[in-house]
């Protein structure tokens, strides 16, 4: 329910869209896209994609989008509030002809826009001409970045056009007072500014073949000119972070030992939480290591479409981020959790990495298009990845037995757990889930969960995982195919036909959500610990690496520094419950963009003295407890 | 959900009968589709509280509410503090419950502009443009205004026009944000909480230059002549919503953090703002 005064408020608990941000680690909140506006912008992400999800494609038309407000899907809006003919596109797309799909997409949203200025200019009342243009606008939305990129003077001249149209369509105002006339002529002339550049570039009868499906105005496809619109997730993409955010526990820190004090781990704190690592498109759109793994462990909200089949789930070797490492499969897999990382090795779904330190370069560099890191940088993740701790949980004793604390229920089922199966081979569950090691055993095995590629492949084996933490990571197996630990036993139970009656299935799946349980899995937030003092706690701790680095004169190693944690700081002062301290910390990035243009100029002295400030203005705010 | 004693809900006309049932008036801005979806949760859970049927249905605009409350088509209905003493003035609307945001049933509207605009007071606005969001919004048009009547650089809302280079009503307060943050104009006068509408990156970018007198928040109000037995249940059925356990339901009613029992005088500035304003007679 969406008026202006709570617009505002709303804004800030508004269902999840995501609007590209240079680099900075905090997604904005976009708002919502018209139906047919989100196919379009959908049709466009998908159909870069190497192959086409043609189905994706379809579908992005005939249902609404992950997170729509409308109940409908683009067509069937259509087929509500519009006459324009959808059979071209509907035929393009069932011939999979990626150009004539680019061709009737767009034809058709610049169709949209004419017939909502139509509206604007014949409505006989201000509220329906005021509606129009509005609709109009979140159409014209569709294409905003396209000539915003290309032709800034267009996009400043028909932004205006917008604004006099909305201007001139007069108000009626509340029982006639404060009603104003409509203005004809400057409505007329705004429509033209606007229905003349859609026409020449988006009502284009034979479009230029496109190498890059964008919303680029065809003067700009047509021209030698390089322009490349900012990559932008689609309509549905969610990339914030889970809620409840998982508690991260690090082994330092539960030792009473200050992140401040191990530079090495702040630093890779620090590049965790960095999109700067990263190239092509995840490092425009502020993705981060952290992104996929909250606070070490998962997110299970994550959605992007085209390269997640579910929430939780990311295909990194898709077309998207990096295309020269695209496997063209799809193969999206579940996000794994990293706690307890120095003892889940080997590395991957499939174990196919026997180092961390080579799985950390190939995310960095294959699967996210990032430069070489240099030693200093996986030096630096590793030292701070290996502090990942498993959740503490007093159900369970380190070696892996149930305490007093387990209900019965689990004690029942760790008899189950541990005993051996003809169908497991004569093994038991805790043959490979070994409950001293961590329930796990470092091995890698083909237990049926892989659909085989091929006659003959045998290319299904996957890394035992941990059962630690487990209940709160969810779905399960690499493909995130099996939604509870309930559907786990029973798919061991009929996979492995262990031939397990009711309740001792019911006894198993208590057994592992006992083991998989945490005292506190979740960040306790409150009045004292919100979720911005959280992330200027751990931002100060990244900047505190300055006082290695500036002594040791690591220019590169210092920009990256500066340019995270810069833009991060300034992106999270929007989520401060204290709204009116925001322009402190605004200044305090400054402080930091201050240290990196002297680290750039090599003036040392003065990016001595712009540190020297931000320490002192941060341990200020710090005191002052926002 | 449509179970007997529930909430029902209409994009059209009322569909009960008056006086068997409590018809509230909806507004929205957006997404009509959302807001019968919130409605039919808000009703329903009202219905429950109240004992009677409730019917919560969509006008196109504050104006069509007002005439819904005139000719009876609606008992009750959400509304903006310049509209209400409007709708008083006129019909006699009844005060019932002013909306509460960050502790207080009141904000405050605001002058925008870019940091890097070199814009530090309003009279460096002159000659420049600026978009508000309606001509009939509180926090987007007449209390930032008032600041420049204040700061006496216009006499009035008749003076914008020689002072400002052009005036823009954007369409709502984040259509006149993006407009100044992305740089057709160069201020925008909205809510004080308007820059949330931007990006974390554009409200970097963003300060402001001046901020109105508290203005009283948007209401609930009733036409007049409604049962006061049924009114009185209603308004106990509302404040019942800052409890913890039905806080979470305030997401259906436009997110305010709670509500307080209207105080009527608390809008003798609006009404004020209006007269001066040639809005109410």
């Amino acid at each position: 329910m969406i008026r202006d005064f709570a617009t505002v408020l709303l804004a800030t608990i508004a269902a999840v869209f995501v609007l590209a941000g240079p680099g900075a680690a905090t997604p904005a909140r976009e708002a919502p896209w018209l139906p047919e506006a989100a196919a379009y912008r959908l049709t466009l992400f998908l159909g870069n994609l190497e192959p086409v999800p043609w189905d994706e494609v379809a579908t992005a038309w005939s249902e609404p989008y992950r997170g729509s407000e409308f109940t409908v899907g683009g067509l069937a809006w259509l087929g509500r509030e519009s006459a324009v003919d959808t059979d071209r596109l509907e035929a393009a797309i069932a011939q999979q002809d990626r150009q004539a799909v680019f061709a009737e997409a767009t034809r058709l949203i610049a169709l949209r826009i004419e017939e909502e200025l139509e509206r604007a200019v014949t409505a006989q009342d201000p509220a329906a001409a005021q509606q129009a243009v509005r609709t109009g606008r979140e159409l014209y939305r569709a294409f905003a970045d396209g000539i915003a990129a290309a032709d800034p003077e267009a996009a400043r001249r028909i932004g205006i056009a917008w604004l006099e149209l909305n201007s001139s369509t007069g108000f009626a105002g509340v029982l006639g007072a404060g009603a104003t006339p409509s203005d004809t002529d400057t409505m007329m002339a705004a429509r033209a500014t606007i229905s003349d550049y859609i026409a020449q570039n988006y009502l284009v009868e034979d479009f230029a073949p496109r190498q890059t499906l964008s919303t680029l105005p065809e003067i700009a496809a047509l021209g030698d000119s390089n322009v490349e619109v900012p990559p932008a997730l689609p309509p549905g993409s969610d990339i914030f972070d889970q809620d409840p955010l998982p508690l991260l526990v690090l082994n330092f820190e539960e030792q009473g030992i200050d992140e401040t004090g191990l530079p090495l781990v702040a630093y890779g704190d620090m590049l965790f939480d960095s999109a700067q690592i990263f190239g092509g498109p995840a490092r425009d759109l502020g993705i981060a290591c952290s992104t996929c793994h909250n606070r070490s462990d998962v997110n299970q909200r994550l959605f992007i479409p085209g390269a997640s089949h579910q929430p939780g789930a990311i295909d990194v070797d898709g077309a998207f981020f990096n295309p020269i490492f695209n496997d063209r499969r799809d193969d999206p897999i579940d996000i794994p959790s990293l706690r307890g990382l120095r003892f889940t090795g080997p590395y991957g779904r499939d174990g196919r990495f026997a180092s961390l330190r080579d799985f950390t370069r190939n995310v960095i560099v294959n699967e996210f298009a990032g430069d070489e890191p240099t030693p200093f940088m996986l030096d630096a993740l590793l030292a701070y990845m290996l502090e990942f701790d498993f959740l503490p949980n007093s159900m369970l004793t380190t070696d892996g037995r149930l305490t007093d604390a387990a209900p019965d229920a689990a004690w029942r089922g760790e008899v189950i757990f541990n005993t051996p199966f003809a169908g497991l081979g004569d093994r038991s569950c805790a043959s490979c889930h070994i409950p001293d090691a961590n329930f796990l055993d470092r091995q890698a095995y083909d237990i049926g969960s892989v659909t085989p590629a091929y006659a003959g492949a045998r290319a299904g084996a996957m890394d035992t995982p941990t059962l630690l933490g487990t209940l709160y990571t969810a779905p399960y197996f690499h493909d995130g195919s099996l939604p509870t630990l309930g559907s786990v036993v029973d798919w061991f139970d009929e996979t492995a036909s262990l031939g397990l009656s009711e309740a001792e299935r019911a006894d198993l799946t208590a057994y592992l959500e006992t083991v998989g349980a945490a005292d506190a899995p979740y960040e306790a937030f409150d009045e004292e610990n919100t979720a911005f003092r959280l992330a200027f706690s751990e931002l100060t701790t990244f900047a505190s690496t300055l006082d290695t680095l500036l002594p040791r004169r690591d220019a590169a190693h210092i920009l990256l520094l500066t340019d995270t944690v810069a833009a991060d700081l300034a992106a999270d002062a929007s989520t401060m419950a204290n709204l009116a301290a925001r322009p402190e910390i605004y200044a305090l990035a400054e402080r930091l963009v201050a240290v990196g243009a002297a680290v750039r100029d090599e003036d040392w002295a003065a990016a001595e003295e712009s540190w020297s400030a931000f320490q002192s203005e941060a341990r200020a705010l710090e005191e002052r407890a926002f | 959900m449509m179970m007997a004693g529930a909430g029902a809900v209409s994009l059209a006309a009322p569909l009960l009968a008056q006086g068997t049932a409590l018809r509230i008036a909806f507004i929205p801005q957006e997404n009509p589709e959302k807001l019968l979806g919130d409605i039919e949760a808000i009703t329903g859970w009202l219905a429950a509280q109240i004992g009677v049927p409730v019917e919560g249905f969509v006008t196109i605009d504050h104006a069509a509410a007002v005439e819904a409350l005139r000719n009876g088509d609606a008992d009750i209905s959400f509304m903006g503090a310049l509209p209400f003493v409007l709708a008083e003035s006129e019909i006699g609307a009844v005060p019932l419950l002013s909306e509460v945001y960050r502790g207080a049933p009141s904000y405050t509207g605001r002058i925008f502009v870019r940091r890097d605009s070199g814009i530090a007071s309003l009279a460096d606005l002159r000659g420049r443009d600026i978009a508000f969001a309606d001509p009939i919004s509180e926090s987007g048009y007449l209390y930032p205004l008032a600041e420049f009547e204040r700061a006496g650089l216009i006499d009035g809302p008749d003076g914008a026009g020689a002072f400002f280079g052009r005036i823009f009503f954007a369409g709502g307060y984040q259509q006149a944000m993006q407009a100044m943050a992305e740089g057709l104009v160069d201020a925008a006068g909205a809510s004080q909480y308007a820059d949330l509408l931007l990006t974390p990156d554009q409200q970097a970018d963003v300060t402001w230059i001046a901020e109105s007198e508290p203005i009283p928040s948007h209401l609930v109000i009733a036409r007049p002549g409604l049962d006061a037995d049924l009114q009185g249940r209603f308004v106990d059925a509302m404040m019942q919503l800052n409890e913890p356990e039905n806080r979470d339901r305030l997401r259906y009613l436009y997110g305010p953090d709670g509500y307080v029992l209207a105080d009527s005088s608390a809008y003798d500035g609006v009404r004020e703002m209006a007269r001066r304003y040639g809005l109410l007679r």
